[in-house]
C-alpha cells in the first residue's frame, strides 16, 4: 500500500508504510539475535507462530469488514505487531499464550478501532498487558541465560516445550529454570525486585550469578543490540529522536535520583538502561507513530512520562517491568497532549 | 395492556438500563464476576426498584415539586438499606461478598431515573411494572455479564449458588471447561469493561438487522410505483 | 405565601423522614437477632477451621482477650481466642498480620497449641496478585494447610521458610514474596504465643460483656 505518512507541515518524506514497517524489521534482527544467543532459539518458534496467527487473524477480520485482504496485510503493521509481543513473551511459554495475545491485539485493540491509523492504543503492548494480567506464571517464566541453566535445551525439546509443556526428554519448564540447587532461577529485575523485599541490599543481591555483569547476564546484551537497532532506525529518519531520548533521558534522571538516595534499596542506572525491556520500548514501542503523541513538545512529554512511570512500577508498583505498563497508560493521555501542544501555525504571531 | 407490553420491551430491549441508558455501571462492572453474584446484586437492585417506584407512585399527589427529589432520595435510601439489612440477616456469605455494592445500589441512577421519569406521573400499578422490568432488564444484563466472565474466567456457572439459595445449590455448580490456568483477566476488571462493549456491540448488531429487515420490504413497496410510473413513459 | 409553602415542605419531608426511619428501623429490631446469630456462625464457622473442635469444649468465641503488640503487626489490637478444656487453656487462636506481602498487609488467624505446634492457619484478609500471590487462600491452594502439625522449636529454627530459603514450605511458581511473608508471620506469631502464653490465658475475658 502506497499510504504516504502524512504529518504537518505536510512535506513528503518518500517513505511508503511498507518500507517504513521493513526497516523496524530490519533494525529488530540484532535483538532478536542476541536472544537467540542467550536465551535459546525459542523465540525464533514464538515469532514464526506469532506472524501465521496475527495474518489469519488480520485476514479474517479484514475479510469479516469486507475490506481488500492482501492490500490492507502488505503495509505490515500486524507483522510488526506479531514481532514485538513475540520478542516480548517469555521464549518457551506454550503456544496457546501467543495465540491469545495476538488475537487480542489484532482484532480488539486495533481492528475494532478501526484497523492500523485508529488505534487508540499500541496492538503489541495492550497484548503483552493482557497475557501478563491473565497469566502472570506462564508470562514470567523467562528461562536463566544458557550458560547458567542446569540442563542445556536445543531446539527440537524448545518446540516440544511450546506444544506440549515438556522437553524431550521430559523436564518441565519449571525444572528446566531450576539451578543446580533445584531453585528456580527469575530474570534480573525480577529477583532484585524479590530480595530488596526480603531485606537483603542491591549490593547482596547483585552477587547472585544472574548478575555477573552489569546488569544480568544476558539481558545487557540484548538490550545492547536493541538499541543499535534503535540507532539505526534514527539514522534512517523512520523514527524522530524526541519519544527515545526523552524516555531514556527520564528513566536515568530517575535512576540516579533514586540511587543517590537510596542506594541500599535502588539499583544504579545502568541497571536500569540495560535491564528488561528498557531499549525495546524506547525505540521499537513507545515510537509506534499512531499510537504515540505527534508534535515534537508532545514527544517530549509522552516519551519522558513513560521513561517516569517505568522507573515508578518497577521500583514501587506490583509488577517488576513496566514498559507495556508505561506505554499503555500514556497512550491514554496522546490526545490531551497533542491538543495541548500544536505548533503555531506559520505566519502567524505567538498568542501574547 | 398495550402500555405493559411497551415497558416489558423497553426495559428488557429498547431501554435497558444497563445496555442503552448504560445506567448504574458501577455495581454493573464491579460484581458480574461470578453468575451467583450478578444473580443477588440484579434481584437486590430489582427489589429496589420495584419498591421505590410504587411508593414514589403511590405518594406523588402528595409530593410538591419543590421537594419532589429529597422525597424520592429518602425513599430510595429506606428501600437500599431493608434490602441490605434483609440480605445480612438471610443470605449472609453473598451479603459479605458482595460487599459495598448493597449499599451502593442507592446511588444506581437507573433507579431515581425511574422514580423521575416514569413512577411520579403514573399509576402504581404501571410503576412497579416499569419497575419490575426495568430491573429485569438490569438484572438479566448482569447475569449475561456474569455467566461471560465466570465461563470465559474459570470456566464454571454457578459457582458459590449455595450462598445465595442455600445449601441445596450447591450441586447447580457446573463445570463447564477445564482449564490449567484461569483466563484471569475476564475475572479482572478489565473483563468487565470489555465483556459489556461486547454487549452493546452484539444489541447495536441485532438492532441494525432488524432495522434492515424491516426496511427492505419497505424498500420494494418503493420501487413498485416507481416502476409503474416509468411504464407509462 | 412563600413562607407558608416552606413550612409545608418542611412538614411533608419531616413526614418522609420519620416514616423512612421508621421502616428502616421496623426492619432492623426484626433482623436484628438474625444477623447476630449469622456473624457468631461466621466467626466459629473460621475458628473450626483452624481449630478442631473436638480439642476443646468452651464457647471459644466467647472466650477471648484483646492484645496489641508490634510482634504480630501493625494493627492497633488484635483478638486472641482460648480453646478450654475442663477451664485449662489448651491452645490460643491467634489474629496477626504479615506486614510484608507482594502487595501489602496479609491478616492471618493462627490456632496454635502451647508446645509451639500449629493446629491451623487461614488468611481473612489480603491484596496479593490474582493467580500467583492468592494461593494462600484456602479456597484456591491445599498450600495453607502445610502449617498444620508443624512446630516451631527455637527462634532459629531454619524449617520455617520456603524452600528457596532451605525451609519446608513450597514457594508458588512464579511468587516467592507471598509465601515468604505469611511462613514468617506464622512463625513470629508462634514464638509470641508460646512466650506469652500464661498472660494471654490469665488475661481477662473480653469477648463476653454482660453474660458471665
Amino acid at each position: 500500500m502506497n499510504l504516504n505518512m502524512m504529518s504537518s507541515p505536510y512535506k513528503h518524506s518518500h517513505k511508503s508504510l511498507t518500507s517504513v514497517m521493513m526497516l523496524v524489521t530490519l533494525a529488530a534482527v540484532p535483538g532478536i539475535l542476541a536472544q537467540c544467543y542467550f536465551f535459546g532459539a525459542g523465540v525464533l518458534i514464538q515469532l514464526a507462530l506469532a506472524l501465521v496467527c496475527v495474518t489469519l487473524f488480520e485476514a479474517g477480520v479484514l475479510y469479516l469488514r469486507g475490506r481488500k485482504i492482501w492490500h490492507t496485510l502488505q503495509d505490515g503493521s500486524a507483522w510488526l505487531t506479531g514481532l514485538l509481543l513475540a520478542v516480548s513473551i517469555p521464549p518457551l511459554a506454550p503456544w496457546w499464550v501467543i495465540v491469545i495475545g495476538t488475537f487480542f491485539a489484532i482484532v480488539f485493540v486495533k481492528q475494532l478501532y478501526g484497523g492500523l491509523g485508529g488505534n487508540l492504543f499500541n496492538p503489541a503492548m495492550a497484548g503483552y498487558v493482557l497475557l501478563l494480567v491473565s497469566f502472570p506464571v506462564q508470562m514470567t517464566s523467562w528461562l536463566p541465560p544458557a550458560e547458567l541453566m542446569h540442563h542445556q535445551v536445543g531446539l527440537l525439546d524448545e518446540l516440544s516445550m511450546i506444544f506440549s509443556n515438556y522437553s524431550q526428554s521430559g523436564y518441565s519448564l519449571e525444572q528446566l529454570r531450576s539451578n543446580v540447587d533445584g531453585i528456580t532461577m527469575a530474570t534480573p529485575l525480577d529477583t532484585l525486585r524479590t530480595d530488596v523485599s526480603h531485606g537483603l541490599t542491591v549490593a547482596e543481591s547483585m552477587t547472585k550469578p544472574v548478575f555477573t555483569e552489569t546488569a544480568g547476564l544476558g539481558w545487557q546484551w540484548v538490550n545492547a543490540a536493541y538499541l543499535l537497532g534503535g540507532l539505526f532506525l534514527l539514522q534512517q529518519r523512520v523514527i524522530n529522536w524526541h519519544i527515545p531520548v526523552a524516555m531514556l533521558a527520564a528513566l536515568s534522571l530517575c535512576a540516579s535520583i533514586g540511587y543517590i538516595f537510596d542506594s541500599g534499596n535502588q539499583p544504579g542506572l545502568a541497571f536500569h538502561l540495560l535491564s528488561g525491556a528498557t531499549m525495546l520500548g524506547a525505540f521499537f514501542i513507545a515510537t509506534d507513530p499512531v499510537s504515540a503523541s505527534t508534535t515534537n513538545r508532545g514527544r517530549l512529554i509522552y516519551g519522558a512520562a513513560i521513561g517516569v512511570i517505568v522507573y515508578l512500577i518497577r521500583s514501587f508498583g506490583g509488577y517488576p517491568d513496566a514498559v507495556a505498563f508505561a506505554v499503555l497508560l500514556m497512550n491514554m493521555a496522546v490526545p490531551l497532549i497533542d491538543h495541548y501542544t500544536q505548533p503555531r501555525t506559520y505566519g502567524y504571531g505567538a498568542k501574547s | 395492556m398495550r402500555d405493559f407490553k411497551t415497558l416489558f420491551k423497553d426495559g428488557v430491549w429498547a431501554n435497558n438500563p444497563a445496555l442503552v441508558q448504560l445506567l448504574g455501571l458501577c455495581p454493573l462492572l464491579a460484581v458480574s464476576s461470578t453468575i451467583t453474584n450478578a444473580l443477588g446484586l440484579g434481584l437486590a437492585t430489582l427489589l429496589v426498584l420495584v419498591g421505590s417506584n410504587v411508593t414514589v407512585s403511590l405518594v406523588r399527589n402528595w409530593v410538591p415539586k419543590d421537594i419532589r427529589i429529597p422525597v424520592f432520595v429518602m425513599i430510595i435510601a429506606a428501600f437500599v438499606t431493608i434490602i441490605q439489612l434483609l440480605m445480612n440477616a438471610f443470605t449472609f456469605g453473598l451479603y459479605q461478598s458482595l460487599g459495598i455494592f448493597i449499599p451502593l445500589i442507592v446511588t444506581n441512577c437507573a433507579i431515581i431515573g425511574r422514580a423521575e421519569a416514569f413512577a411520579s406521573k403514573n399509576s402504581p400499578l404501571l410503576s412497579a411494572w416499569d419497575g419490575l422490568m426495568m430491573g429485569f432488564g438490569f438484572a438479566l444484563i448482569l447475569c449475561v455479564l456474569g455467566a461471560m466472565r465466570e465461563l470465559i474466567g474459570q470456566g464454571t456457572l454457578f459457582d458459590g449458588a449455595d450462598l445465595l439459595l442455600g445449601p441445596w445449590a450447591q450441586s447447580l455448580r457446573l463445570d463447564i471447561i477445564h482449564f490449567d490456568n484461569q483466563f484471569l483477566l475476564a475475572i479482572l476488571p478489565p473483563g468487565a469493561f470489555i465483556g459489556l462493549g461486547l454487549l452493546i456491540a452484539a444489541k447495536n448488531l441485532i438492532d441494525a438487522q432488524l432495522k434492515a429487515k424491516q426496511l427492505a420490504p419497505d424498500a420494494e413497496q418503493v420501487k413498485g410505483p416507481r416502476a409503474r410510473v416509468t411504464s407509462l413513459d | 405565601m412563600i413562607l407558608s409553602s416552606m413550612g409545608k415542605n418542611g412538614a411533608i419531608l419531616t413526614a418522609f423522614a420519620l416514616l423512612t426511619t421508621g421502616a428502616v428501623t421496623l426492619v432492623q429490631q426484626f433482623t436484628a437477632p438474625k444477623i447476630a446469630i449469622q456473624e457468631k456462625k461466621q466467626l466459629q464457622g473460621l475458628l473450626h477451621q483452624v481449630l478442631p473442635e473436638s480439642a476443646y469444649d468452651n464457647e471459644l468465641y466467647l472466650d477471648c482477650t484483646q492484645i496489641s503488640s508490634q510482634e504480630l503487626g501493625p494493627q492497633p489490637s488484635y483478638t486472641v481466642y482460648r480453646a478450654r478444656q475442663q477451664g485449662e487453656v489448651v491452645a490460643l487462636v491467634m489474629q496477626s498480620t504479615a506486614p510484608n506481602g507482594y502487595s501489602g498487609n496479609i491478616e492471618l488467624l493462627s490456632a496454635i497449641y502451647p508446645d509451639g505446634t500449629v493446629a491451623g492457619v487461614r488468611v481473612t484478609k489480603h491484596n496479593e496478585t490474582p493467580g500467583l500471590g492468592d494461593k494462600i487462600e484456602a479456597k484456591r491452594s491445599e498450600w495453607i494447610n502445610s502449617f498444620s502439625t508443624q512446630q516451631v522449636r527455637s527462634q532459629d529454627d531454619r524449617r520455617w521458610a520456603v524452600k528457596k530459603d532451605g525451609g519446608t514450605f513450597d514457594q508458588f511458581t512464579g511468587a516467592t514474596i507471598t509465601p515468604r511473608a505469611v511462613v514468617g508471620a506464622v512463625k513470629n506469631t508462634v514464638l509470641y504465643a508460646q512466650r506469652n502464653f500464661n498472660t494471654l490465658a490469665q488475661a481477662e475475658n473480653s469477648c463476653n460483656p454482660g453474660e458471665s
